[in-house]
């Protein structure tokens, strides 16, 4: 395991990326409106392209230099406090392509497809049965436990929000199947771990320091959560849970996507790029090389 | 360096940042109504002195003002209490949800005032490159100078680019579907063209020596008095000692 390295091309990335970060990140909350947030994809792509220690500095500074460093109009007083779900982001998405998760594995044949839709289904499962059932439910299949006293709006939102998570699964499982790329349900299934953490850490922060309410999208989904009967930390945790992780797997397919466009020649010469895209199909792996010259010796 | 108009724009960067991170963390640690609302006067009254109170004003209402309404609406609409205020539709409006909203807006108003105050009177590169002087790693201090600089150019790109791809027949206006659909052909060049930027970049730097090692020799230093460090130690010990106080369960 290497924690990855700050060379000049990466030290030139981060300011870039933590650039993106902070105008998509504004643009997102502020014109929108949808619960979601997409302010991670730079820290997401420098730790793939570097290393965990570079991510979790670039997610770091990028929310310490948005409060104290960035002049407005793109300027936000509230965003340092986050500092460590940031970090916690960059490390794993380090982590996450130093696996080789972040490859890409085309015309994968229609056994690992469904091999991988199903470890898909069953992490996504498992993850729903412990991470989220518990929180919505009170020993009871409805999606908010006792809707008696909730406005039918509220009701009515949280299964509108719910089918949208469900839709958003499909259409993971449905990229993986057209795409025929095995990788889509890895990318899948890191993004969704990254979420559950990032929304177990900033839930507190969120609750304590701001009293849950951000003035974006994911404000309609504390209401929505309190209004059911949760107090306020749970609901924002409810929030999160429900939020985070589609958003980070949003981001991690955004990312993905963007690590195949880039050419392989630039990513190969960050830190961990070979590690993160793979070797081009084709070309002899380093070790194949090795292995072989023995072979001839 | 731009002119210095007041007093307080001419204290020493990290003496203004310290003060905004003491009063808006002090916000928190205070609680209720009266510490927040005398840090947001203390605040004002810097401001009016460093000549930026509407200035202020200003910045700090755009930022707080939608997350303030945001703060009023979920909590005094749907937090629990018992005392019940009014009611409106499906929702009891209730004193202590009225109560809460109250506080943590007093609390977001504190913040935004000390951030914004520091913000407002500070050029931010010199903040940085103080920092560098007082032993900050200079490639941090690059990073955070480079982002100054990296999101205008990022706005103006994606400008640029929005303008081509409505050129080529995109319609990204109208409907919500609409603009969703224009949100991929926009972000994808602008992120894949500012990363090729890298290449550029960092040979420009290395040929200028970025990655050698040892210190810079900084050419100028902001002024610094022996006042402000006071000022500074004894605002982080007046920190330390409100958090001592919460924790322990004196007040």
């Amino acid at each position: 395991m290497s924690w990855g390295r700050f060379d000049t091309r990466t030290i030139v990335l981060i300011p870039i990326a933590i650039a993106i970060n902070i105008v998509l990140g504004q643009t997102v909350s502020a014109v929108l409106k949808v619960p979601i947030y997409l302010d991670s994809v730079g820290t997401i792509l420098v730790g793939a392209l570097a290393g965990p220690i570079p991510g979790l500095v670039t997610g770091v500074l990028a929310n310490l230099v948005w409060t104290y460093v960035v002049p407005p109009p793109f300027h936000s007083d509230f965003a340092a406090p986050f500092f460590i779900v940031a970090a916690w982001i960059g490390a794993w998405s380090g982590i996450v392509a130093q696996l080789g998760l972040f490859r890409s594995r085309p015309n994968s044949t229609w056994g690992q497809v469904a091999i991988a839709a199903v470890v898909v289904l069953l992490v996504l499962g498992g993850i729903g049965y412990y991470g989220f059932v518990p929180f919505y439910t009170d020993g009871t299949f409805t999606f908010f436990g006792d809707t008696t006293n909730a406005s039918p709006f509220f009701v009515a939102m949280g299964y509108i929000i719910g089918i949208g998570f469900i839709a958003a699964i499909l259409a993971i499982i449905g990229l993986l199947v057209v795409r025929r790329d095995v990788g889509v349900g890895y990318v899948a299934v890191a993004g969704l771990i990254c979420g559950i953490v990032s929304a177990l850490i900033s839930a507190p922060i969120s609750a304590i320091v701001f009293g849950g309410v951000t003035g974006s999208g994911t404000d309609v989904l504390v209401a929505a959560f309190q209004q059911a009967g949760a107090d306020l930390s749970k609901a924002v945790l409810q929030q999160g849970l429900l939020s985070d992780p589609i958003d980070k797997t949003l981001e991690f397919l955004i990312v993905f996507v963007i690590l195949q466009t880039l050419s392989r020649r630039f990513v190969a010469r960050f830190p961990q790029g070979e590690k993160a895209i793979g070797v081009e199909p084709g070309a002899v792996e380093p070790s194949g090389v090795e292995a072989s010259g023995a072979e001839a010796g | 360096m731009p002119a210095t108009p007041s007093r307080y724009h001419r204290l020493n960067p990290l003496t203004k940042a310290i003060i905004a991170t003491t009063a808006s963390a002090g916000a928190f640690v205070i609680g209720g109504y009266i510490g927040p609302i005398a840090i947001i006067v203390v605040m004002l009254a810097l401001a009016y002195s460093a000549g930026e109170l509407g200035r202020l004003t200003r910045v700090s209402l755009l930022l707080t003002v939608p997350i303030a309404v945001s703060v009023v609406l979920v909590n005094a609409l749907t937090h629990a209490g018992t005392t019940v205020l009014f009611v409106i539709g499906p929702f009891d409006v209730t004193l202590e949800g009225v109560d809460f909203a109250g506080q943590i807006v007093a609390r977001l108003f504190a913040i935004s005032a000390s951030i914004g105050l520091f913000i407002l009177t500070t050029d931010p590169r010199a903040f940085v490159f103080d920092l560098e002087r007082r032993g900050a790693p200079p490639r941090v201090a690059f990073i955070a100078v480079a982002t100054i600089d990296a999101i205008p150019t990022l706005v103006e790109r994606a400008a640029v680019i929005g303008e081509s791809q409505r050129a080529r027949g995109l319609d990204a206006e109208g409907n919500l579907r609409a603009r969703l659909r224009g949100v991929m052909p926009l972000i994808g060049p602008v992120i894949l063209t500012s990363l090729t930027d890298v290449e550029e970049r960092s040979l420009a730097l290395e040929t200028r020596a970025f990655s050698r090692p040892g210190r810079r020799h900084l050419l100028w230093a902001m002024p610094d008095t022996g006042w402000e460090r006071l000022v500074r130690w004894l605002l982080v010990g007046a920190l330390v000692g409100l958090v001592v106080i919460r924790l322990s369960g004196m007040v």
